[in-house]
């Protein structure tokens, strides 16, 4: 993308809108990454002269970031926005995406859908990789300093994308809480249900099909809002950091772990056209809308006012998963569930050393970011 | 879905004010027994929106809670009965969730309910 300052802040880019689908189903336009909005505060004038490619990086929009209400930057493409990219387009690929591929990550790697937190540099076995998902939510929770203390402990817990409920079920049993999943596959929150009840938790946990920018709870509702490796396929960060912050209770603790691209330069307004070019492949296979960086999500959670805000890059911790993954995907019980899944699947498993890839250019960061709600 | 579920769950049609509690439509339903735990049920019942959970075990034909109550009641065990089997062994396997606004049902199969909103009432 480039950057031209226009003179005259009036003069639009023309604009060529083939389908009324160019704004997001909230109302809000469908977001290009936030770190080039965050970058452009203080200009105005700033228009964006974008090339015409098929891109999700490359959406008409009008953004106004919360609070920060002046920040407004038109950026018009001359693209066609693709199916994928419409909210309900991206809803019901992600859905189907997790229908058809659930099982076959189950039957591999457990009901975990998240990565393992290692020691850096360390090779690991494929025996160590379910007490890494465990220690992953470990590490998040003392990260965010979360009480087991009986009087100060979480009692009521929301798993915003959930899956199979691998961090639902572990949390109840931890706490001894109450805990709500959400996701918007309906497979997954049967299977979540089912292995729930396996576990003697039905009274504990229950899973809803819902979407995480429109959580179906009243305001204020849990001590603990938990979400682990979704929001990376939330196309409203704001919305999505809002509706975190709604249903949490005052005093709530929020925990996001997410997949994000590396924090921008002060000097860059976005990422670099290469770069782009990765994470939007990466993003077709695994209905991902754009990216944005750690960064964003602080100043999200800063704008909603949200208190004791931290963050961390464990991408080094998570280095050996996608490697082993992959091996994974080389045995025999991996190859064979794959072949017996789906083209989503088995795409989705191509684009693995893609993963690899944006790791090893530090570009796609592994990061954690928690937060309180005020009393 | 448990009558605990169904008492944090709430309509979030945009323009919506008033979107809970939700009407419970129960096509069928199942009682799954499960041990009582009073030190649970005393926890949670400060949480619990009483008319709400009335309401939606009167829809599964549970009559048997009374119209109002309060904490001084836990003290009772049969009270606790009557709560528990309310709250955690009803299962609603097939029916809808209405919006008392709107009257947008929500469905609810194999216990699970589903709330995502369409685009339009987003």
């Amino acid at each position: 993308m480039s950057n031209s300052q226009s003179p005259d802040s009036s003069v639009p880019v023309k604009q060529k809108k083939k389908r009324n689908k160019t704004l997001h189903s909230s109302g809000l336009p469908i977001p290009i990454p936030m770190s080039t909005l965050l970058h452009s505060y203080t200009p105005p004038s700033v228009s964006l002269r974008l090339r015409p490619r098929r891109s999700r990086y490359l959406r008409p929009l009008r953004f106004q970031f919360g609070r920060m209400g002046n920040s407004m930057v038109r950026a018009q493409a001359a693209t066609e926005v693709t199916e994928a990219a419409t909210s309900e387009g991206l809803k019901k690929g992600i859905a189907e995406f997790y229908d058809e591929s659930s099982g076959v990550w189950e039957s591999v790697w457990g009901d975990h859908m998240h990565h393992g937190f290692y020691e850096p540099d360390t090779a690991a076995s494929l025996s160590d990789h379910r007490p890494a998902q465990i220690r992953m939510i470990e590490e998040a929770l003392s990260f965010a300093g979360v009480s087991d203390d009986p009087m100060k402990k979480p009692k009521t817990i929301v798993d915003v994308g959930c899956g199979i409920g691998g961090s639902s079920r572990y949390l109840a049993k931890k706490y001894g809480a109450q805990c709500r999943g959400i996701t918007l596959s309906p497979i997954q929150a049967q299977r979540a249900q089912e292995l729930a009840a396996a576990e003697g938790l039905a009274d504990k946990v229950s899973f809803q099909v819902a979407d995480a920018l429109q959580q179906p709870f009243p305001d204020g509702e849990f001590d603990l809002v938990w979400s682990m490796e979704s929001g990376e396929h939330m196309p409203d960060k704001m919305k999505f950091v809002s509706e975190l912050a709604r249903v949490a209770a005052p005093g709530a603790t929020i925990i996001i772990v997410t997949w994000c691209h590396r924090d921008l330069s002060p000097s860059e307004d976005s990422l670099k056209p290469d770069e782009i070019a990765l994470l939007n492949k990466i993003c077709d296979a695994y209905y991902l809308p754009a990216w944005c960086s750690a960064s964003d999500y602080v100043n999200i959670a800063k704008s909603l006012s949200l208190e004791n805000i931290k963050t961390a890059d464990w991408s080094d911790n998570v280095a050996p998963f996608w490697p082993a993954v992959i091996r994974s995907a080389f045995t025999w019980q991996g190859f064979t569930s794959l072949l017996r899944s789906g083209w989503k699947t088995i795409r989705g498993a191509l684009v693995m050393p893609l993963m690899i890839e944006g790791y090893k250019k530090n570009l796609i960061k592994f990061a954690v970011i928690t937060c309180t709600k005020p009393n | 879905m448990r009558l605990l579920t169904h008492n944090m769950l709430s309509c979030n049609i945009k323009g919506v004010t008033n979107g809970f509690p939700l009407k419970l439509e129960a096509d069928k339903w199942v009682t799954k027994e499960v041990d009582l735990n009073a030190d649970f049920l005393r926890g949670i019942f400060p949480k619990i929106e009483w008319s709400a959970l009335l309401a939606a075990a009167r829809a599964l034909g549970f009559a048997e809670l009374p119209e109002q109550a309060d904490a001084s009641m836990l003290s009772s065990d049969d009270f606790l009965r009557r709560f528990h089997h309310a709250l955690l062994e009803l299962h609603v396997e097939e029916g809808a969730l209405v919006c008392p606004e709107t009257g947008r049902k929500f469905p609810i199969n194999k216990g699970i309910p589903n709330m995502l909103l369409h685009e339009d009432e987003v």
